[in-house]
């Protein structure tokens, strides 16, 4: 099957690999009609987030089930279905608590040593452990296009709204407007949140999320600190969420939320360090919430509903779709940020 | 007219130290060069984040310049807000040590040193009125 693998720092391949097997009962194989590639692959090939060589990337991905262990029951072959990116056990306590992302025996597909050295998604095929757990049937009417962001992505905003949990007057302001921050904005929106600013240095990448209704800011522009000084009265925003990961977007989500505020930080971090001066941040009242990663097995239900019932719609997202074979570029695009999100093919 | 934060507004701003009692005063015990970090609002008509740096000690000013951002690593304070911030705070409608503690201004450096000088910092931002000043965006 045709695979993206991981060749060393800096370098992906799609290549010819073995098909995966059952290695466990509770195991199942799914033949993938299409996998995302995601920001945190970038950390992956980066090197951020260690991975063997050889090893294939990518934890998006939505298809059909082509076989199961004999101790899978919630999913049958020929069922379509999509993947959590977080393998989770199902029957510690986090998971039974519904904080699936702090998992006790916590995997990912696709994450190198520190996810169980699974291999990943972009490929014909992917081995799922405890399928039962992590894969979710998909609704009729809903392709795999948006059936794949529920997986993880659009599950993320979810649970970043959820987190922000902002109240009617609230100014909720999300740092980017990559997939991540585009996800948290729908979900927002979805949940009722009334203002909200999506901010970015990227003006094309801000103009689809501006068609949703949401007001955004262009950073390389406007001062996000004084903009949503002046959206508030001077207080700032009620709440920031940081959808990116990087420090500097840190820095200014502390920059723009009003005292008594709240951050809720989504973007992924590996090894940054940032200064705190702790004294300020006590006297301003700030709470600081790191999402962690996502309980994607606790939310991914109803979210799923959401999407069948139209009110989550991610697939405008999607502005490139390719053949597997065309990975490397797919990877070019995302990383350059020409593409907001890249879709792979296995079998074009 | 000097435009706020170019060399000719630090040293007028610094001449203005120079002249002050009250500040002399107030600070003659201070020991600490501070760099003001003031950053860009494109559509505040400020492109670019603009630097400057005055040397006070023992209330006397030795030193007030525009600088680059180099220079600003040794400086033993570093002040950093948006170019709004340093309006409000020149135009006397942002208290510098109310900005502080609320991190409008934000401080690299002793942050309880700094804010024991209430009046030494009052006294500074009242001589800044003194300077007469163009502002960018107002230009």
């Amino acid at each position: 099957m045709r695979a993206v693998v991981f060749r060393g720092e800096g370098v992906v391949e799609a290549a010819d690999v073995p098909e995966p097997s059952l290695q466990d009962a509770r195991d199942a194989i799914v033949r993938v009609g299409l996998a995302g590639i995601c920001g945190t692959d970038l950390h992956v090939v980066h090197g951020d987030i260690p991975m063997e060589p050889g090893s294939i990337l990518g934890h998006e991905a939505a298809g059909v089930v082509e076989s199961a262990g004999s101790a899978v029951r919630g999913v049958s072959v020929g069922d379509r279905v999509v993947a959590s990116f977080q393998i989770a056990c199902g029957e510690c306590w986090f998971c039974r608590t519904g904080q699936n992302g702090l998992c006790e025996q916590h995997r990912m597909l696709g994450g190198g040593p520190f996810g169980g050295d699974l291999h990943g998604a972009q490929a014909g095929y992917v081995r799922v452990p405890i399928a039962d757990v992590n894969l979710l049937r998909i609704p009729d009417g809903v392709p795999d296009e948006a059936a794949m962001f529920v997986g993880d992505v659009l599950t993320t905003g979810v649970h970043a709204s959820s987190l922000a949990s902002p109240g009617d007057d609230d100014v909720v302001a999300v740092l980017g407007a990559g997939p991540v921050g585009a996800c948290v904005a729908r979900a927002l929106l979805a949940d009722g949140a009334r203002h909200v600013v999506v901010l970015d240095r990227d003006a094309a990448r801000l103009e689809p999320i501006a068609a949703l209704g949401v007001t955004t800011i262009d950073v390389r522009a406007t001062n996000p600190e004084m903009a949503l000084a002046r959206m508030t009265d001077g207080r700032g925003a009620d709440v920031v969420i940081d959808a990116v990961g990087a420090t500097e977007a840190y820095g200014s989500a502390l920059e723009i939320v009003r005292r008594g505020g709240r951050v809720v930080i989504v973007g992924v971090y590996t090894s940054q360090r940032v200064e705190l001066q702790l004294g300020v941040a006590w006297i301003r009242g700030i709470t600081l919430a790191f999402s962690g990663e996502t309980p994607v097995q606790s939310l991914w239900g109803p979210t799923m509903e959401r999407v069948a019932a139209g009110a989550l719609d991610p697939t405008p997202l999607i502005s490139h779709r390719l053949p597997i074979s065309a990975a490397v570029e797919g990877y070019d695009l995302f990383e350059r940020r020409v593409a907001t999100k890249v879709v792979l093919d296995p079998w074009p | 007219m000097a435009m706020f934060a170019g060399q000719e507004w630090f040293e007028a701003f610094g001449r203005e130290i120079e002249g002050s009692e009250t500040y002399r005063e107030a600070a003659a015990d201070w020991e600490g060069d501070i760099a003001f970090r003031v950053v860009a609002e494109p559509d505040r008509n400020v492109p670019e984040d603009l630097w400057g740096y005055l040397d006070l000690w023992h209330g006397r000013c030795r030193r007030a310049a525009a600088i680059e951002p180099a220079e600003a690593a040794g400086a033993a304070y570093t002040l950093t807000a948006p170019y709004s911030r340093w309006k409000d705070v020149v135009e006397g409608e942002l208290d510098p040590i109310k900005g502080m503690m609320q991190g409008k201004l934000r401080v690299r450096g002793d942050l309880p040193m700094i804010v024991r000088y209430v009046k030494a910092a009052n006294e500074l931002v009242r001589l800044t009125g003194r300077v007469d000043t163009d502002f960018p965006d107002e230009a």
